[in-house]
């Protein structure tokens, strides 16, 4: 028996339950309190997601100040289990607009016990996808055409498509002004030792997209990464002039996409849903180009005073510029006083994360950060000396935030998108870049 | 008690209000004393309590209302009473209201009258009846999604005496046009099966099932046949040999060919799930394996990580019996699992490693070039870094140990410290991997240099390992462990370790008996038997290395050691002072032979259990790291279950015998790792010497087991193993002891209780398992006090909180003897353990008293 969840839990921080869906018997009714008392009170929170407690899994994960407990009594399937609270979560939001948090779930308590019972039967998981569950549920509650006066309609559209093998997208649909919107949007994840090599760098990305688009169109995308390309000249025997190329570690697609089709021709093509969805996921380790250079130096002067010294330079193409640029350095605890030299943005102490944070892109008159330029803050600290003298303290390694519009930092980039429908009509495509700071880290 | 003064006050002089403020104070005091939430929820409840008849009201003049607002109003009404029963106020009490009201055409009416229905059915059978009516007629609705409502809500009323309302709506359900209400009676059977199994099997609902999973156009509801088909014959194939043979159809090639065809339209739970079902396949030739496998390697690019994993164990388990395939599949498996790792939430990320551990772990050279997608970041929660670092240990070899050490010993000075103490062992297994351990070596001995309390204990620990690998890097790390002072090391592991070197190579190291003889000084601060046995043992090393400097030393610590109150350091330090007075060179050869280096460090884990766990790929027991049986209540707590059917006394003596061994065998397997080698050092000895019993074996083997930690506790815990399985024998082949019988009204004062249980020897001391029902309800020590009481067993002293409740528990033989039986009762609830000593003034009675107390705590909580 694989999957068959419980019971699930929707607590907030103090452990009042919020919301809570019994699907089977086979477990007791104060489950909930198990959770309180073993998990959630004890020091035990945080350390694993996964939990037994007497002959119960509790698998629980908490997104902002809720805690969502799915209750299990056999094997469970531990991944199809958090993907499914994931996706839950992603439903109400698109129901709600927006927030998930304990006071949308307080303000639409029936609107979500309406949904548990449609994504969830006995503990089985059935249809989560948000297209076609707001056919039938909506946040009013749609007031049936039939029950109030009986006729002998045919059965509503909406139930059979319920169910349906192209559950994704429904059929008529009209837009007077077709359009189609792609975001790349790219984390770069890196770990720089104190040395200043690389230890470990790569590229998250993935492809959103926001389709406008009338009837049943199959749209093609063509990007610039190596094996496409390659196929692409062994169909049209002649080579493909382009720029860079490049390799793509791993790729997986949203539901719509083809795969077979993925597999032999190596393109991407689909019958997209309608509105805003996620196309696809890749990895790129290999050619990863890093729009920031960190060089810090940090010298401990006695026991009560630290200097720092953080230059950032950044290296992408002098036209573009980049948002949001934030550097975040750790300082001990024990710090007392702080003062600052910065040739650009602004930088203070922030006493609750230990950490002195430098604002680049603020009081600056274009609020950007332009490339190929470098910034430099210095900083001298000063530590009230303890007692209790810990030898050497064991710096965090620096932090670093950013966005740099129309930059990707694989180098992808989208070479066609191609709309087909059947009443053959034009077709507006926008794509924007964008690349952002996943988990950027230099040891210092 | 306190409410009735109160109305009675006010009803008889109203116009007294000071009668009234006279008694509020009283009650506050009442509130104040006691646990005030005991208190609080009641009389809250008091307050609903109107407010809840007042929802009746409302409600009932609201049914019959065929005023255009009036659904408007209804539905607020409803959207209380169902926010009241969220919180768990009772709102039962208006059950027949809301049936009244439930007769609408607004559907979101009809689904919360569905909810509370569903939700007060079970506890209310009598008024369950007025719904099925109403949910009847509902199930005929013209509307395919009323339809479906009604008959789900229908089968989840669960209540049993109503199953015959359920066969017929179900099986027109089974029947009906619309997809939507097809999949819901496919659950409805499922639901109908748990209820009641003959009724499921009489209408022949499975038979019909097996043929709509095989037909239906819809792929849900073939989906949910399959769920419950898989269910029900899961669950029926010990009971029968038909449902067996039914389960392995769900196996032919036919149907697994059948839904591996339609794969795509199914949506990607049902694929997870069919994915499941095909993993277990056992394919006909290779030919369908390369069939299946090109079929799904789509399935790999899938966006759901659930469906990647599934997809992953079919291509796994296919190809076990082909070893080069099989190797293949694990580097095209790479690239997916390392994407899931990187996207989604932590928790999601914490169960694919999980996966990607098990991988590793058994084949760490495939992963060799990939370590550096394990380097922990800053922002992992420690979950996930200890996983990551586990599997940096494994995959280490000769190209990239440089940098995986490099790598580990910047975490050493992490500020999660259990994290720091993980980074330095996984450094130390490295080093016993013998990989490069020259350049190791010297980053251990740098630890050592960072002055930090935990590191220098951790690698502690750890050099005395290397050292029993690797004799000859003593000299090198006997200079750096020379220069650290014992009193910055507190931790028993870390400082056993320190005292073993400090006898070990005592002629090395010029201060060693003064560093000794310091120590033996202050034996009577040492806590922790495990470093005073080593102390004894040091000493003894050093005295055969350096009789003059040594000899005042080891007569104190004799002294001492003869003089403890613990067992095992009292005996050794009688062997060893008999051993100097026999003969001084014998001695010398049973304390300090010549000794073997320590070749390899035994792994606990079978590799049984480790294939177990690799056939139940993608479940809990992968992230558990041990196999289902071990935790899932069912074949696990089996016996319990059975002997409370019996109730019969040598029953439950053998069950319960059995249970503490299944748990011993559980614990093993969560040793953490560093444990485990340290553990398997003495196993490993007493393999290569095999027979404790053997009397010239004896010394021999004991030599090597008394110079390394634990392993004193091992051999005493096999023993009284040895003694368990003993009494269990005895136990079954004595005729059932005449039951015991206990004094209801036992009493005894404290002072006496605290004198007697001075006097007392232990007569039985064991670990027993507590159901989990008991662990639920032992949300407070007054729980357990209140059921061992009905058992006449008291309580005389108990405290702490969870997870740790400590009780003092005793009962009095009812024969008129004033012969008491004394417990000492330690909970701990997380891991669902006791561990309970008993004492008794009659010790003959002492076994059937345990077996009565047992019982008792066993039915704790049912």
């Amino acid at each position: 028996m694989p999957v068959a969840a419980s019971a699930i839990y929707f607590l907030n921080l103090r452990g009042d339950v919020l919301i809570n869906r019994l699907y089977r018997d086979d477990v007791g009714g104060n489950m909930v309190d198990a959770f309180r008392i073993h998990i959630m009170q004890t020091k035990e929170l945080g350390t694993c997601p996964v939990r037994q407690i007497g002959g119960c899994s509790f698998l629980y994960m908490r997104i902002s100040n809720v805690y969502i407990v799915i209750v299990v009594s056999g094997n469970a399937n531990v991944a199809c289990a958090f993907k499914f609270v994931v996706e839950a979560v992603a439903l109400f939001k698109s129901y709600f607009g927006g927030a998930f948090d304990e006071d949308a779930i307080r303000n639409n308590f029936v609107l979500i016990y309406e949904l548990l019972d449609e994504i969830m039967d006995f503990g089985y998981p059935q249809n989560l996808s948000p297209e076609i569950l707001k056919l039938y549920i909506t946040q009013e509650g749609v007031r049936s055409p039939f029950s109030s006066k009986p006729s002998d309609k045919p059965v509503p559209n909406a139930t059979l498509q319920v169910t349906g093998a192209v559950g994704w997208r429904r059929e008529g649909l009209m837009y007077k002004k077709n359009e189609v919107f792609l975001d790349i949007v790219e984390s770069v994840n890196l770990l720089m030792s104190s040395k200043g090599s690389v230890l470990r760098c790569d590229v998250t990305g993935k492809i959103l997209m926001k389709c406008f688009l009338s009837g049943m169109p199959d749209l093609k995308l063509g990007l610039n990464d190596k094996i496409g390309l390659e196929k692409e000249s062994q169909i049209k025997s002649r080579p493909i002039k382009s720029g860079k190329t490049i390799e793509l570690d791993d790729v997986t697609f949203h539901q719509c996409v083809n795969l077979t089709r993925f597999n032999s021709e190596k393109t991407v093509s689909f019958v997209p849903p309608d509105g805003e969805f996620e196309l696809m996921k890749y990895r790129i380790t290999e050619g990863v180009n890093l729009p920031f250079r960190v060089l810090p130096t940090i010298k401990e002067l006695g026991r009560t005073r630290m200097e720092v010294n953080v230059k950032v330079k950044s290296v992408f193409g002098a036209k573009m510029f980049a948002l949001g640029v934030v550097v975040k350095v750790p300082v001990p605890k024990q710090t007392a006083k702080t003062s600052f030299q910065v040739t650009s943005g602004r930088a203070k102490y922030n006493a609750s994360i230990d950490c002195l944070v430098w604002k680049l892109c603020i009081y600056t008159r274009i609020r950007k950060f332009p490339g190929q330029t470098e910034s430099t803050m210095s900083a001298e600290v000063e530590l009230i000396s303890t007692m209790v003298e810990k030898k050497s303290w064991t710096r965090p390694p620096i932090q670093m935030e950013f966005q740099v519009p129309m930059f990707t930092a694989s180098g992808l980039r989208v070479r066609f998108l191609k709309v087909w429908e059947k009443s053959g009509y034009n077709t507006v495509e926008w794509v924007r870049y964008i690349t952002k700071a996943g988990s950027y880290e230099i040891r210092c | 008690m306190a409410p009735p003064p109160i109305v009675q006050q006010k009803s008889s002089s109203p116009s007294q209000p000071s009668g009234y403020v006279f008694f509020l104070p009283s009650l506050s005091v009442l509130l104040l004393n006691r646990k005030p939430l005991r208190f609080l929820i009641p009389s809250y409840c008091l307050s609903r309590k109107s407010e809840v008849s007042d929802l009746k009201l409302q409600l009932r003049q609201l049914a019959g209302s065929r005023a255009p607002g009036a659904d408007d109003s209804k539905r607020d009404l409803f959207k209380r009473v169902i926010s009241y029963m969220t919180v768990g106020i009772d709102v039962s009490a208006a059950f027949s209201e809301m049936v009244m009201c439930s007769a609408t055409s607004d559907i979101v009416l009809k689904k919360m009258c569905y909810l509370y229905v569903g939700n007060y059915a079970r506890c209310h059978p009598d008024l369950a009846l007025l719904t099925i009516n109403f949910l009847q007629k509902d199930c005929r609705d013209v509307d395919p999604m009323i339809r479906g409502l009604a008959l789900r809500s229908l089968c989840s009323l669960r209540v049993p005496n109503l199953v015959e309302y359920l066969v017929s709506p179900l099986s027109s359900g089974l029947e009906d046009g619309s997809p939507y209400v097809r999949m819901v009676a496919v659950l409805g059977v499922l639901k109908l099966y748990h209820i009641s199994a003959t009724t499921c099997f009489d209408s022949d609902f499975p038979a019909s099932l097996k043929n709509l999973m095989l037909t239906d156009s819809d792929a849900q509801v073939v989906a949910n046949c399959l769920f419950v088909l898989q269910e029900i014959w899961n669950l029926e194939a010990n009971k029968s040999e038909e449902a067996n043979r039914e389960r392995e159809t769900l196996l032919s090639k036919q149907t697994i060919y059948y839904l591996l065809n339609r794969i795509k339209e199914f949506n990607e739970w049902a694929q997870c799930l069919i994915l499941e079902l095909i993993s277990k396949y056992i394919p006909s030739d290779s030919n369908d394996i390369f069939d299946i496998m090109n079929l799904l390697e789509d399935r790999l690019q899938h966006a759901n990580g659930a469906v990647v994993l599934a997809t992953i164990k079919v291509f796994l388990h296919l190809t076990m019996s082909m070893t080069d395939v099989h190797q293949q599949v694990y580097e095209r498996l790479k690239a997916p699992l390392l994407t899931l790792v990187g996207s989604g939430s932590s928790e999601q990320s914490y169960a694919v490693l999980s996966h990607l551990h098990l991988l590793v772990m058994r084949a760490p050279m495939l992963f060799s070039s990939d370590y550096k997608h394990f380097y922990c970041q800053f922002s992992d929660p420690s979950y996930i870094k200890k996983l990551k670092l586990e599997m940096l240990t494994a995959i280490a070899n000769e190209s990239n140990t440089y940098e995986i050490v490099t790598e580990l010993c910047e975490y050493a000075g992490n500020v999660d410290v259990p994290i720091a103490r993980e980074s330095i062992r996984a450094v130390g297994k490295i080093a016993l991997q013998q990989y490069d351990v020259n350049a190791i070596v010297d980053r251990l001995l740098q630890f050592l240099e960072m002055e930090k309390d935990y590191v220098t204990a951790e690698t502690l620990v750890l050099v005395k390992d290397l050292l029993r690998k690797y004799p000859q890097w003593s000299h090198d790390c006997i200079a750096v462990v020379g220069n650290i002072s014992s009193k910055n090391v507190q931790e028993p592991k870390a400082k056993a370790a320190l005292i073993w070197m400090l006898g070990e190579y005592s002629k090395d190291m010029p201060d060693a008996p003064y560093i000794l003889e310091n120590l033996i000084e202050n034996w009577d601060d040492e806590n922790a038997a495990e470093v005073r046995l080593h102390l004894l043992t040091a000493a003894m090393k050093c005295f055969l290395k350096r009789p003059p400097e040594t000899q005042k030393a080891l007569g104190a610590a004799l002294a001492a050691g003869v003089a403890d109150s613990h067992q095992d350091v009292h005996d050794r330090a009688l062997l060893y002072y008999r051993l100097l007075q026999y003969d001084v060179s014998v001695a010398e050869r049973v304390v300090n032979p010549p000794k073997q280096a320590v070749s390899v460090f035994a792994d606990l884990q079978s590799s049984e259990v480790k294939d177990r766990i690799f056939d139940e790929f993608n479940t809990l027991s992968v992230v558990y790291q041990k196999p289902s049986y071990m935790f899932t209540d069912k074949e696990h707590r089996g016996p319990f279950e059975f002997s409370e059917e019996i109730g019969n006394l040598s029953l439950d003596q053998e069950s319960m015998d059995n249970a503490p061994r299944f748990d011993e065998s559980d614990k093993d397997l969560l040793l953490s790792t560093s444990e485990r080698e340290e553990n398997g050092g003495p196993s490993i000895n007493g393999a290569a010497t095999p027979g404790y019993s053997a009397p010239h074996d004896y010394n021999s083997s004991l030599v090597p087991l008394s110079s390394q930690t634990q392993s004193e506790p091992a051999v005493t815990s096999r023993t009284s193993f040895a003694i368990d399985d003993l009494l269990g024998l005895s136990m079954l082949a004595a005729p059932a002891p005449p039951s015991l019988k206990l004094n209801s009204k036992a009493a005894l004062d404290p002072g006496t209780f605290q004198r007697k249980w001075g006097q007392l020897g232990v007569s039985i001391s064991q670990e027993i398992p507590i159901s989990p029902q008991g662990v639920g309800s032992l949300t407070t020590p007054q729980a357990l006090i209140r059921h061992m009481q009905a058992n006449s067993i008291h309580c005389i002293a108990s405290g702490g909180q969870s997870p740790n409740f400590k009780f003092f528990l005793f009962a009095q033989k009812d024969d008129g003897s004033a012969s008491f039986f004394l417990v000492e009762c330690i909970v701990n609830t997380s891991s669902a353990k006791a561990q309970v000593k008993v004492k008794a003034d009659d010790a003959s009675a002492s076994e059937a008293f345990f077996a009565l107390f047992q019982s008792a705590l066993s039915k704790f909580g049912m």
